[in-house]
């Protein structure tokens, strides 16, 4: 057991988890908007934007992502109209061309999660706040959004694991997140077992924290499905409704 | 310079690369296959183990579940692969060959997918062997048909059923993933679409046709899973 | 004149399931031809005694003996019972008919096939003759035009006739009936009755636990009250729902 490497490798893959954690948090969040967005698309009933988003998440759902961040990495270069552009320092950066590929990739399976929790809010408290007289956008802030959300986010915690995994794509285009820096110690050392041991506790690690942040937000966002907190004796009888016989 | 468009480059004549970019998705097809071969057998063991199997079975079953669950698949192919070459460089150098022998890339692409897969698998079919109702096994178990054959004509059928949809899942992404074994070099789609792209600089129109016929293999193999799932659920449709 | 044949024996069955002791030593002779019906309240441990009998469930104390032959049980080293010989327990299992309070026809099974998949591939009698039985079967239970119908097609009541068939299919020495109407809505009950009743007239042995009180009153020749795991009233339907000893089973056929 070689532990003098084994140190080795973990100091240098440490190293890399900022990266891998920004590339993961940027596009998470990026992507949730793109997502919420797509999904209002699909439900909003104007065909055209209907079919943008199904063709959208058609698209993005049924090729690989390595293809998709070979196309923006690679294959944007080709048209000397994007050289020229504005975008060019993003778009021939190996970073913003990941958060962009895992971006887009994110927000086809989100919008599919996300529609899948605004669809699931029970029609009756839907009708309840039109008929308090909200208007549509309040309704949707404040009672439609915040039930859609309790409900997908099992769900979205299993997307937001399946991009930190996804980050590791971004190594095929020279970036050095954690996948990255271990490929490079394994193909210099060919000590591949060692190197994914460590890199791979690594990520379980991260993963593991991010499956408790996610139990955590559901634990703190679903109050209304756990027992009730008892009430003190004395309190309830001084809270005892008018006309209640004693 | 005379840029050939798309469809040329698509298709069989001269500048076309039509037929490289079938035999890679034919490759992509094969790889996938391979491994959802290897991924359904370890997923069978894997869901055996934590529905019948002892504590010992239900540990290893979970730790694996877990374990692949958080782990990048692109890290599993350069274990396989690297690790392979590795290993069998060992036994060659016992035998008294000299310098680096590789790891048959299709292989390690494809135990490396069949790893992965296999977690998904396990749940999948786990899930599926839940929705059964128990009773009907519980009647085979009256009518005394012994283990095997109830295992056979009962457990098995009705548990495929209700993981149809999820097997359909897991080979979609499967096929997707065959993608990352061309870091391997194995000659599938996408290392043909990167080899065209190199050699005539045109990275966009290789990647798009890519892009297009790992849609066109996806879609028919959602025809082909939804065909499937018809014809498995012929006797559930409610009156 | 030679005694009827006890078909079903059970010697003092005991089952707990966890600190709760449902079966309380429970004995049981039933001759051939008998038909007993097995009432009880919830909790009484009536299903349990039935599935004990198939070792659905095994009880931790007790001997079963079927047509003669005993099922062999022995001890784990924690001291648990069970049946030394699978084999043993399949053979008689196939002789025991069971019918279901939820049917438990396999749905992925056509009516037919599910009443011609035991006698076939346990009991490895020729496919022909299994499937010519099945329908005369079909038609005696009366839904001979359902026969290649997926059970999710099937009424309740059409359902565990076709279930009554298949255990009819092994050529059961004893048929056990677990509550066979009480997940039929109440419409339905009647036709399943009618055909437990023609079943008993034939001379079958059956066990039927029940709630309905006119089946155990008028079809079977046995009435066995079961209380808190212990045989409170055993005895012939007249003797028992007349002049009956037992407070608790007044109060329990009187609600």
């Amino acid at each position: 057991m070689d532990w003098q490497f084994l140190e080795e490798t973990f100091v240098s893959l440490v190293a890399a988890i900022p990266l891998t954690i920004e590339l993961a948090v940027t596009s998470i969040c990026l992507g949730a908007i793109l997502a919420l967005l797509l999904a209002l698309a699909r439900l909003s009933g104007f065909t055209i934007l209907d079919w943008f988003a199904r063709l959208y998440v058609f698209v993005f759902r049924g090729t690989p992502l390595l293809v998709q961040i070979f196309l923006i990495y690679y294959g944007l270069g080709q048209f000397p109209v994007i050289r020229h552009s504005i975008f060019w320092p993003f778009l021939r950066d190996p970073y913003w061309c990941a958060v962009l590929a895992l971006t887009l990739n994110t927000a086809a399976y989100a919008s599919e999660i996300i529609r899948g929790g605004l669809l699931s809010v029970p029609h009756g408290q839907v009708e309840a706040a039109r008929a308090c007289g909200m208007h549509r956008l309040m309704m949707f802030r404040r009672i439609i959004l915040p039930l859609a959300i309790r409900q997908a986010l099992p769900g979205y915690g299993n997307e937001m694991i399946s991009m930190v995994k996804a980050t590791s794509l971004a190594s095929i285009i020279t970036l050095m997140e954690v996948t990255g820096v271990a490929a490079k110690i394994i193909s210099e050392t060919y000590r591949a077992i060692e190197v994914f041991v460590v890199s791979g506790a690594i990520y379980l690690a991260i993963n593991f924290v991010l499956t408790r942040l996610i139990q955590f937000a559901e634990y703190r966002l679903s109050p209304h499905l756990r027992p009730p907190v008892p009430v003190m004796r004395d309190t309830a009888a001084a809270a005892a409704p008018i006309g209640d016989p004693q | 310079m005379n840029q050939p468009t798309l469809f040329e480059l698509a298709g069989f004549g001269p500048d076309g690369w039509g037929h490289a970019l079938l035999a890679g998705a034919w490759m992509t097809i094969l790889v996938a296959l391979a491994g959802y071969a290897v991924g359904a057998c370890i997923g069978t063991l894997g869901a055996w183990g934590k529905i019948a199997g002892n504590r010992f079975a239900r540990a290893t079953a979970d730790a694996y579940t877990t374990v692949l669950r958080g782990i990048p698949d692109l890290l599993v192919i350069y274990l396989f692969y690297f690790g392979g070459s590795a290993i069998v460089t060992a036994i060659g150098k016992m035998f008294g060959a000299e310098g680096f022998l590789g790891f048959p890339g299709f292989l390690a692409g494809s135990l490396a997918v069949g790893v992965t897969s296999g977690a998904q698998f396990t749940e999948v079919l786990r899930g599926g062997f839940k929705a059964v109702h128990p009773g009907e096994i519980e009647a085979a178990v009256a009518c005394g048909m012994p283990r095997w054959l109830r295992l056979r004509r009962i457990i098995a059928p009705l548990t495929l059923r209700h993981a149809l949809p999820g097997l359909g899942n897991v080979w979609q992404v499967v096929l997707k993933e065959s993608a990352l074994v061309s870091i391997t070099g194995v000659a599938e789609l996408l290392r043909q679409a990167q080899v065209g792209a190199g050699s005539t600089g045109l990275p966009f129109d290789f990647y798009l046709i890519a892009g297009v016929i790992y849609l066109m293999i996806s879609t028919l193999s959602g025809l082909v899973i939804q065909q499937a799932e018809r014809h498995l659920s012929r006797g559930v449709r409610k009156r | 004149m030679t005694a009827t044949p006890i078909a079903l024996s059970v010697r003092d069955m005991h089952k707990s399931f966890g600190p709760v002791e449902v079966l309380r030593g429970i004995s049981l002779d039933a001759l051939e031809g008998e038909v007993v019906s097995i009432l009880g309240s919830s909790g009484s441990g009536k299903s349990t005694f039935l599935r004990c009998i198939n070792l659905l469930e095994t009880p931790d104390s007790g001997e079963v003996t079927v047509a003669g032959e005993t099922i062999r049980m022995q001890r784990t080293a924690r001291g648990a019972h069970r049946a030394s010989d699978g084999r043993q327990v399949d053979r008689i299992r196939s002789q025991l008919g069971m019918v279901f309070q939820s049917f438990n026809l396999w749905s992925h099974k056509t009516v037919l096939e599910n009443v011609i998949e035991a006698p076939v591939y346990v009991q490895g009698r020729s496919r022909a003759e299994c499937i010519e039985e099945a329908e005369a079967l079909l038609a005696k239970v009366g839904i001979a035009d359902k026969r290649n119908f997926y059970p999710a097609h099937l009424s309740g009541g059409q359902q565990q006739r076709a279930a009554i068939a298949r255990a009819l299919a092994m050529h059961p020495k004893v048929m056990l009936f677990d509550e066979p109407t009480s997940a039929l809505d109440p419409e339905l009950v009647g036709e399943v009755l009618r055909v437990m009743r023609a079943l008993a007239e034939e001379g079958r042995t059956m066990l039927v636990v029940t709630h309905e009180m006119g089946f155990a009153r008028d079809v079977s020749s046995r009435v066995i009250f079961l209380h808190k795991g212990v045989v409170e009233e055993d005895g012939k339907p007249q003797d028992v729902f007349a002049g009956s000893r037992s407070e608790r089973f007044r109060q329990f056929i009187s609600q």
